[in-house]
């Protein structure tokens, strides 16, 4: 695969920014040097889009829990885009291979970890001095989220950029139709809809010599210290468009939910559907769906309903002011690194950390009442003290997998 | 552009019969309809087109279904072979990552989003599980059978075709507007369809529900986008399903 760039930078006129120099930021230095933290799928792709949305960045250092992850990716890098790629030695594995990377010398980080990682690795990032993006969720936990909202305020000292992976946020489609929400042409927001409905996702069998923490890694999906449930690693974009149309979050949720297909323990201890009730300032109700299960009534979207008029929130609003999207809708995720460089270029100091971490904690909060059968509101989530990843983390730490959460019954849910 | 004229459409005598194609255990069919020789005139050239049969709506999620949800091979087999990879019957479609469907009807609307493989290797499973030969037509083939012996694109394409200005943004139940002279429905709008050109390069054909009526006539051909699958954010992109690609269906033809 090879990245036109020339086809990239077709209407994306409302991101468009000179392709020149990084004067007054990187000046002395010719090129971007970019570490990718986070070698498995999504850092690869993320990595090809941050390339494709700044012709003067390359790869500089890469890092992943596994050795077989980072040259897996370098060898893809080398083939698709060998003119991009200056890794040279820095390459790291283990858990310490972040800290190396942020050592080598780079000038932008991309995180693309299990979420469980991210709140220690977004700090790091941002004492280190780095520009970050960060894939989504950024948290798991009400700790995570409150050292992340930390970390969003230090780099804003710093006048660092933080660009979080939440794609909606950078697809022109959604901006135009959100801009007109936010400009009352739907009226006042009376209700919405979110879903994430789909079939199961990849599982990779236990191999023998896999220690409990590789396994679970390299399954990080099914594991609620890596990933959150699926409510929180893959619903959070529909919940985030949510929080964006009502700039806030909820107040409260009550969910329910549970591990009905996907049983078997190779899909660790996650559950497999969610409904959520969320409720913001004003009363006003957002009904949350997410499934994985296979075979069933699939459907990805938002709806929101106002007093003039009703939106899916990217392509038409049907109403006293009805909107259709027309036109070219260039790839978000190349978008949103477009947007990293934009800020970064300009020194503006651009910084999604709090909104993302909101997005995250709408998500946990959901997940929390869910496991525990009550009603949580958004102070008992971000103020929680409970921590989901085992401490004093090892390769070789034996890592119990806790119990299937059962509504109503399960204690230190939040 | 292509400029085509079709200048007969006479009943042979070798006229294939329709027939349907049926799945009474998963309530799918699909009719095929006759349509007998004639020739067209693309690009100054004719050329002749031979009876055949050919789907008379887009293929449906129905049918569709059976093959890329694998709906016809038992549990145990599916364990045994978890990546479709097919040892000993014609690989099928690995599970499209994501969501591509959404807001879209399924049973009874023209199934979506499959890749040109995709649509060539559902016509071998279809091939051998009926014994006839179905493959995807050519684009004179599928220019043919849009004109139906008339030049259908005179008439009145928002009666006859879902496009940006009736779709609603989305495809529609398949058969609901008019046929065509061959007695064959939805070929311009709704989904566009897979089809292969002179060089056997896959295209898609007669434009969608996101085409505005004026742009879309039999001879509307589109070539393959790396857009059409933008938002798989898999690598490599998945060789099945196109992400972006909610106007692309297909529709076939029988030979034999």
């Amino acid at each position: 695969m090879d990245i036109s760039r020339r086809t990239l930078l077709t209407g994306a006129a409302a991101l468009a920014v000179p392709t020149s120099s990084f004067a007054g930021v990187f000046q002395d230095r010719p090129t971007i040097k970019v570490g990718l933290i986070g070698c498995g799928g999504r850092g690869s792709g993320a990595i090809r889009d941050n390339l494709a949305a700044e012709e003067g960045a390359v790869v500089y250092a890469m890092a992943d829990l596994f050795e077989d992850r980072v040259k897996g990716c370098l060898e893809g890098l080398k083939k698709d885009l060998p003119k991009r790629v200056n890794v040279g030695d820095r390459t790291f594995f283990g858990l310490d291979a972040y800290q190396k990377l942020l050592a080598s010398g780079v000038d932008v980080v991309i995180l693309a970890t299990p979420p469980g990682f991210r709140p220690g690795h977004i700090r790091a990032v941002i004492n280190a001095g780095k520009h970050l993006f960060t894939e989504k969720p950024v948290a798991v936990d009400g700790p995570g989220i409150r050292d992340v909202i930390e970390s969003a305020r230090l780099a804003k000292e710093k006048n660092l950029t933080i660009v979080a992976g939440t794609q909606r946020r950078a697809d022109l489609a959604y901006m135009e139709c959100m801009k007109r929400v936010h400009d009352g042409d739907i009226g006042d927001i009376l209700s919405m809809n979110c879903y994430w409905n789909q079939g199961g996702l990849w599982m990779v069998p236990r191999k023998d010599g896999m220690t409990d923490l590789e396994h679970h890694v390299r399954n990080w999906l099914y594991y609620t210290y890596l990933s959150g449930d699926h409510i929180v690693e893959q619903h959070v974009h529909n919940l985030d468009v949510c929080n964006w149309a009502m700039r806030g979050h909820p107040v409260k949720a009550i969910s329910m939910g549970g591990r009905q297909s996907r049983v078997d323990p190779a899909y660790g201890h996650i559950y497999d559907h969610f409904a959520t009730e969320y409720e913001y300032e004003g009363g006003i109700k957002l009904m949350s769906y997410c499934r994985q299960i296979d075979g069933c009534a699939q459907n990805v979207s938002e709806l929101i309903v106002g007093s003039k008029g009703r939106t899916n929130a990217n392509t038409s609003i049907k109403g006293e002011k009805s909107w259709r999207w027309e036109g070219d809708r260039p790839n978000p995720y190349m978008l949103e690194h477009r947007r990293l460089y934009k800020s970064i270029k300009a020194s503006e100091g651009y910084n999604e950390g709090v909104q993302v971490a909101e997005s995250t904690l709408t998500a946990i909060m959901g997940r929390m009442s869910a496991y525990s059968g009550e009603e949580v509101t958004w102070e008992k989530a971000l103020n929680s003290q409970v921590s989901l990843m085992p401490s004093n983390l090892t390769m070789d730490t034996p890592i119990p997998v806790p119990p299937v959460a059962i509504p109503g019954t399960t204690k230190g849910a939040y | 552009m292509v400029s085509l004229f079709l200048s007969a459409f006479l009943a042979s005598s070798q006229t294939p019969t329709s027939f349907e194609v049926a799945f009474p255990e998963y309530m799918a069919k699909l009719k095929m309809v006759t349509i007998p020789d004639g020739k067209i005139v693309m690009d100054g050239k004719t050329t002749a087109i031979k009876g055949m049969s050919f789907s008379q709506t887009e293929v449906t999620w129905d049918v569709f279904d059976i093959w890329a949800l694998r709906l016809d091979t038992s549990v145990e087999d599916q364990k045994k072979d978890p990546q479709s990879k097919g040892v000993d019957a014609v690989s099928r479609p690995s599970r499209p990552y994501g969501v591509m469907f959404t807001g879209f009807g399924h049973h009874g609307y023209p199934a979506m989003c499959m890749s040109s493989l995709n649509a060539d290797m559902f016509c071998e499973w279809l091939s051998k599980r009926t014994g006839k030969k179905f493959r995807v037509p050519t684009v004179a083939e599928w220019q043919y059978a849009c004109r139906a012996g008339l030049n259908s694109d005179l008439m009145a394409k928002d009666e006859t075709a879902w496009t940006w200005e009736n779709a609603d943004d989305v495809s529609h139940k398949i058969g609901i507007k008019p046929a065509n002279g061959f007695g064959i429905h939805d070929m311009l709008g709704n989904v566009a369809e897979w089809a292969k050109d002179s060089e056997g390069k896959p295209v898609v054909c007669g434009g969608s529900f996101k085409d505005k009526t004026a742009l879309i006539s039999s001879a509307k051909i589109d070539s393959f986008s790396p857009k059409w699958n933008d938002a798989d954010p898999q690598i490599p992109k998945s060789k099945w399903w196109l992400a972006n690609g909610q106007h692309v269906g297909l529709r076939i033809v029988c030979i034999q």
